[in-house]
């Protein structure tokens, strides 16, 4: 009875774990999901203007740094008021996985 | 040939909205001022609004507020379905004459983005016989008494016993709408952000206490839409594959 409840358990557990990895790892689908691609284009390098940055093959770290920063409010110059309502919607795996999808774009 | 033209009128707009914002970069005090219908507002309500461009102009609209025109439950994207079309026509307008403050929507609401006052026309006519969403963004529901008291003396002479809102005197439809979105935009109101704000409801709710603010919103999230106006629950937009 233990044994086939910690088994149970421990394979829901297993499911669920590759069920959060997998939503998270898609930073493409959050990339739309969060509404990012309105301004920056489908493609991560045809924004909707041209004073929007290009983001296809931005560094990961450089992407994340400064999305959190936006979101913050410590970086609020630029269009950076633009993006700041809506950064609501992301936290800070999902901007994780986003900056990593985006650095493997070309 | 018409490329060029509707490029040419796209760039003198921006000119026009660049130029006006000098002008119109205050708050609205005075109400004959709220809603002056000049300009591309009153040229679009005479167009004849054409379906098919209506559904390709909104597909720009639906990165935010999605196909259906429902927004976001939690109020970073307003519900646009079902509004009143003046109402849409009016903000719209006012977003892309930088009369109200929408950094993350003026881009999208220029007309090298979505066109021209037929545009306009065209996709706020769709917008407004999109149905509604059934299961809209609520408050707590903790001080539903208070708001209920406050919905009753503040805010029927306009927006209507049930938030319907007035189509011919542009004034928006609150039923249905999302708690968060309702609360920021009251809050702006109240504190003089949403410059395009009728002046009227700007003293109305002056004295309103944040607290007062989250009872009336939350009670107003409540109300019910009508049933005919409704979407099923999970209903998905048919005009986009």
């Amino acid at each position: 009875m233990n044994l086939k409840k910690t088994v149970l358990i421990a394979s829901s557990m297993a499911i669920l774990s590759a069920m959060a990895t997998t939503a998270s790892a898609d930073g493409a689908s959050l990339y739309q999901a969060k509404t990012c691609w309105a301004c920056h284009g489908k493609d991560a390098q045809t924004p909707i203007l041209p004073i929007y940055p290009k983001l296809a093959g931005q560094n990961k770290e450089y992407a994340l740094a400064q999305m959190k920063d936006i979101k913050s409010g410590v970086r609020s110059n630029g269009q950076a008021a633009a993006m700041q309502g809506v950064m609501g919607l992301v936290n800070e795996a999902e901007m994780a996985e986003i900056a990593e999808w985006l650095s493997s774009l070309k | 040939m018409k490329k060029i033209t509707v490029i040419a009128a796209g760039v003198a707009m921006i000119g026009m909205s660049v130029g006006s914002t000098a002008s119109a970069s205050g708050q609205v005090t005075d109400v004959k001022d709220w809603n002056t219908g000049e300009g591309e507002q009153s040229v679009a309500m005479t167009l004849t609004p054409d379906r098919e461009n209506g559904i390709e102009v909104y597909e720009v609209c639906s990165a935010c507020h999605l196909l259906e025109g429902w927004g976001m439950q939690n109020g970073t994207f307003p519900q646009l379905a079902g509004q009143h079309r003046n109402v849409l026509i009016k903000q719209l307008a006012d977003i892309r004459a930088l009369n109200r403050d929408n950094p993350t929507m003026y881009p999208f609401a220029l007309p090298e983005s979505i066109g021209d006052e037929q545009a306009i026309a065209d996709v706020t006519a769709y917008i407004a016989a999109l149905p509604m969403n059934p299961d809209n963004g609520k408050g707590d529901g903790t001080n539903l008494a208070r708001g209920e008291e406050l919905y009753k003396k503040n805010c029927p002479q306009c927006h209507g016993d049930n938030g319907e809102g007035n189509q011919e005197k542009f004034y928006p439809k609150i039923q249905g709408q999302h708690y968060a979105y309702m609360l920021r935009q009251f809050e702006w109101i109240r504190d003089g952000k949403r410059r395009n704000a009728n002046p009227d409801m700007v003293k109305q709710i002056a004295e309103f206490s944040n607290d007062d603010m989250r009872a009336v919103i939350d009670y107003t999230s409540r109300i019910a839409v009508p049933a005919a106006n409704l979407g099923p629950i999970g209903w998905q937009n048919p005009d986009y594959d």
